[in-house]
């Protein structure tokens, strides 16, 4: 997860490299630093440092992270060849080291050897049962080869081991949502926002799933939920202020029947409508007149 | 419904789709398809404009459901509606609707029984410059 001011701050290096302003390094630095995956960029300006001997050689032993950083880079853009070379000037290095082993098994995984990435994976695995890293290479392989369900399971299993690993909690809660196992994401999202419950993003996607699984119930949490996003956020964030107004929607839909939820509604949507106008206003007022048409057609 | 419908599209709503999906490469993507039915002839359904949708969690029914009120608003405004849904997969070898596409152009379909899923053909599109097509899938008889 980036935030904000790292992205900028990243997206304003990447256009100072693009457009010969130097900083490629830092750059690089930067990417590896937040694990954003920028392949292309990384291809380009990593083989520009690492063709020219003197900036090769000015890098002094980070020389062999780049060429790490450029091999996995390489190979998310298929392109293999550049991949191989620097897996072999990393081999003649460190000839016994696992971290150049991690590096073959994604190599076959690129050329599409499943098996036999598996099979490099497993040995590697035998001798450090704890590679987190190696671990998600193979969920990852199960997930490329369309078998969402086994890679549920095995991220089950590293989730069991490693549970702590807020990422992988994430990427079994898309996994899930991506299957419309709506309730097995719930938990997911529960887990991450009872270890961080101050992370305004947990909250939001908590909310998205309670909407999406439906019934009365669900409906009063998500709001409350899209309610401690926008206080956890001061205020700023749009998809919980328009999740506020689906959900007074919904609940007034759902319990069409029933009187009782008549309390606090009302005066929370007209303050959630309040904040998205009042934000469009600041920042796309071409648009306002769109979103209280939307707002209005919601209401109703 | 023995009548064969014919659909155009036109330069801009394609191209938005597949920028889209060329700049996502790592993700599925999706999007609406928005047109009228040719005023002349009722067989044609001429795709005029597109709206590409998310790039990350596209199952879930919040986002989904905002974007469809305010394009159904800011398009009907101009005489649009829409008529169709846009769907690329994440991996390179997926060639099918997956469930959650189609959960969502059943529902499309549900208003605009003419509705048309176009699916995006990778290997298609990895042929460069030309040959860059996506297989249409024709929905309306679910």
């Amino acid at each position: 997860m980036v935030s904000k001011t790292e992205e900028t701050q990243l997206n304003r290096l990447e256009n100072q490299v693009d457009n010969g302003g130097g900083g490629a390094w830092e750059y690089l630095c930067l990417v590896r630093k937040l694990k954003v995956r920028r392949s292309e960029k990384v291809l380009k300006h990593g083989l520009s440092i690492l063709n020219d001997p003197k900036k090769r050689s000015a890098l002094g032993p980070e020389e062999w992270t780049l060429y790490e950083q450029v091999a996995i880079a390489a190979m998310d853009c298929q392109c293999l060849d550049v991949a191989k070379d620097c897996i072999k000037v990393l081999m003649k290095k460190f000839p016994e080291s696992k971290r150049v082993g991690r590096l073959n098994g994604m190599l076959l995984e690129a050329k599409g050897s499943w098996a036999e990435a598996e099979k490099a994976y497993s040995s590697l695995l035998e001798d450090s049962p704890l590679d987190q890293v190696i671990h998600k290479r193979r969920i990852s392989m199960a997930k490329a080869q369309g078998n969402i369900s086994e890679a549920i399971e095995l991220l089950n299993k590293y989730l069991e081991i490693f549970m702590a690993d807020h990422e992988a909690w994430r990427e079994l809660a898309e996994l899930h949502v991506s299957l419309q196992m709506y309730k097995q994401a719930a938990f997911c999202y529960e887990e991450l926002i009872l270890s961080q419950p101050t992370v305004p993003l947990y909250h939001l996607a908590y909310a998205d799933v309670l909407y999406t699984l439906g019934g009365l119930e669900n409906l009063q949490t998500a709001q409350k939920y899209y309610a401690s996003t926008i206080d956890l956020t001061g205020g700023k964030n749009t998809r919980a202020l328009f999740g506020i107004c689906l959900c007074t929607s919904a609940i007034a839909q759902v319990s069409k029947g029933r009187n009782k939820e008549d309390k606090e509604s009302p005066e929370l949507q007209s303050l959630a409508a309040t904040a998205l106008e009042k934000d469009y206003k600041q920042r796309a007022a071409d648009k306002l007149d769109l979103l209280t048409r939307a707002l209005r057609s919601l209401k109703n | 419904m023995a009548a064969d419908l014919k659909y155009e599209i036109s330069q801009n709503a394609y191209i938005k789709l597949v920028l889209h999906a060329l700049k996502h490469n790592t993700t599925a993507v999706n999007g609406i398809l928005l047109g009228r039915v040719n005023p002349q002839n009722e067989n044609v359904v001429e795709i005029i404009d597109s709206v590409h949708l998310f790039h990350s969690n596209l199952a879930l029914l919040p986002p989904l459901e905002i974007a469809l009120i305010m394009i159904e608003e800011h398009y009907g405004s101009q005489g649009l509606g829409i008529v169709g849904y846009f769907h690329a997969n994440e991996r390179f070898d997926d060639v099918e609707l997956g469930i959650v596409a189609k959960n969502i152009s059943d529902h499309i379909c549900r208003y605009f029984p003419q509705a048309a899923v176009l699916l995006l053909d990778n290997k298609k599109l990895e042929a460069v410059p030309k040959g860059k097509c996506q297989s249409p899938v024709m929905q309306g008889l679910t």
